[in-house]
Order: C-alpha cells, then sequence, then structure tokens
C-alpha cells in the first residue's frame, strides 16, 4: 500500500516538498505583495525553506556541512534584513509610505 | 501512526498555515507574528531532524533579533490604513500565481523523481543516517565550522562589519532617519 507508506513514513522526500511549499509560499509573497516589510519577510521565508533543505540532506547524509550553510545562510538573512529595513526607513522618511514602487525615486 | 510521524505532519501543517498567512494578512503586524510562528515552527523542525544547536540559533536570531527588528520598524511606521496591499492586475497577478505553481511544481516532481532513481527507498536512508550518526551535533558542528570552514567563518565576520558601517551610513545620509542638516 503506498499510500499509507507515504503518509505513516516519514522520509527525506516529506521535508523537501515541505521545504519547496514553503519557498513557493515566499515566492508568490515577493510577487505579489507591494508592502516593503511584507516583500522582506517573503524573503525570509524563502531563506527558511532552504535552510530546511540543507538541515535536511545534511541529516540523511549524516554529514554536518549541511549545518555550517545553514549558519551563513541565517548570517546573510539577518544582513540583508538590517539593510532592507534601513532602506525602508529612508523610503517611508519621504514618501510616507512603504511601497516597492517609490524605489524609483531613491536614485541619487 | 508514531509520534514523530505525528509531529511532523503537525508541525508541516503549522508551517505552511503561518506561512500562507504571512502572504495572505494585510496587516503587516499580523504578517510579522505570523513570521515569527513560521520561525518557531522551522526550529521544532530542525529538532525532529536533531539539528538541536541549529533550532537553538533559529529561535535566537530569527525570532528573537530579526523578528524585533521587524516589529520595531513596523511599530516606526503609522500604517493603519494601508490601501492596495497586493498588486494591482489580474491577469499579471494569475501569471505570477501560475509561475509559482510551476515552480513548486518542479521542486517536487524533481524530488520524488531524483529520489526514485537514486534508489534508496526511505527505510534504508534512516537506517543509514541512524547508523552514520549525526549525534554528537554540536561538537561536529564546531569542528567543522571553526576547523574546514574558517574562512568562510572569517568573511562572515567581515561581512557583518561592513552591513553594521552601511546600515549607519545609510542612516546618516540624506532622507535617513539620523540625517545630517
Amino acid at each position: 500500500m503506498p499510500e499509507t507508506n507515504m503518509i505513516t513514513t516519514i522520509g527525506a522526500e516529506h521535508y523537501l516538498v515541505l521545504s519547496a511549499i514553503l519557498f513557493s509560499i515566499g515566492m508568490a509573497g515577493v510577487l505579489l505583495r507591494r508592502n516593503l516589510i511584507v516583500l522582506l519577510m517573503s524573503i525570509e521565508l524563502m531563506l527558511n525553506a532552504v535552510n530546511i533543505s540543507f538541515v535536511t540532506f545534511s541529516y540523511y547524509s549524516g554529514k554536518v556541512e549541511g549545518q555550517i550553510m545553514v549558519f551563513f545562510v541565517m548570517t546573510i538573512a539577518a544582513a540583508e534584513a538590517a539593510v532592507g529595513l534601513a532602506l525602508a526607513v529612508s523610503i517611508f522618511k519621504r514618501f510616507k509610505e512603504v511601497n516597492i514602487r517609490f524605489f524609483e525615486h531613491l536614485k541619487g | 501512526m508514531t509520534a514523530d510521524v505525528f509531529l511532523f505532519w503537525f508541525l508541516a501543517l503549522i508551517t505552511v498555515i503561518s506561512g500562507l498567512a504571512v502572504v495572505l494578512m494585510a496587516n503587516p503586524i499580523y504578517s510579522a507574528l505570523c513570521l515569527a510562528m513560521t520561525m518557531i515552527s522551522v526550529a521544532a523542525i530542525f529538532v525532529t531532524l536533531q539539528a538541536y544547536f541549529l533550532a537553538g540559533v533559529q529561535i535566537i536570531v530569527y525570532a528573537g533579533a530579526v523578528m524585533v527588528l521587524f516589529v520595531m520598524v513596523l511599530m516606526l511606521f503609522d500604517l493603519k490604513h494601508e490601501l492596495q496591499a497586493f498588486t494591482r492586475g489580474r491577469a499579471t497577478g494569475a501569471l505570477k500565481i501560475a509561475s509559482v505553481g510551476i515552480l513548486s511544481g518542479l521542486i517536487v516532481g524533481a524530488v520524488t523523481i531524483g529520489l526514485t532513481i537514486a534508489g534508496r527507498s526511505s527505510d534504508e536512508v534512516i537506517s543509514a543516517a541512524a547508523a552514520g550518526g549525526v549525534v554528537d551535533t554540536t561538537r561536529g558542528l564546531s569542528e567543522a565550522l571553526f576547523l574546514k570552514n574558517i574562512f568562510g567563518f572569517e568573511a562572515l565576520g567581515v561581512l557583518l562589519l561592513v552591513i553594521a558601517v552601511g546600515t549607519v551610513a545609510l542612516s546618516r545620509s540624506k532622507g535617513g532617519t539620523h540625517a545630517r542638516d
């Protein structure tokens, strides 16, 4: 019975599919939302999905290198959030709204 | 149905629902709270994958620092009336959702087909993982981080310094929060 086997036996593919679903949700957020902060949150969602797949491969191959990559991704995510939020604040101070269509006015 | 199977489905459900709520909530504060929920359930998923140290780091860094940063910036703004949270255009919206669906379908298909071609059933992989031993994770993690990947670690330190200086410079520039007059 493959169906019951798929439900009752959790393998690597379950975690990978969960990661793919989370990544797609984040991508939909980036494409569909207009608020800059929600866009940054969606990017964090995608990075988390990537982290899940790194940890899954690390667990199922018995190596720790994947978890090292998760450290790097977390650092990059924190740095990106800091810079993105600083940009959001500077946009909000000028236009009183956090919308991606104001990004074109940031030049110069 | 054993306990860890139930745990996986429970955590997957919470993760997907709160991830969807991040995208669908019109109010950014609710989005931020749902994102914190997602982070915490992702940390719990790390625990089920025996990455205990990473779970702790996930909660501290993401659910702690990054979420506080997000919520603080949201509190700075006055976003009571957010008109038009989503992008305009029905056709382009349908196109975007279709592209997201195609991407997720490609990934899921690649995962299932790839694991079938590799010919390793889940039970073998699980037993291999149990035999290979991801035990003593934190020690192995620190050895791999500080002995093998020390260059990347130092590069991350430099990156964080650059980011800190850049953020301060951005807030001191014209139009920033601490602009010099």
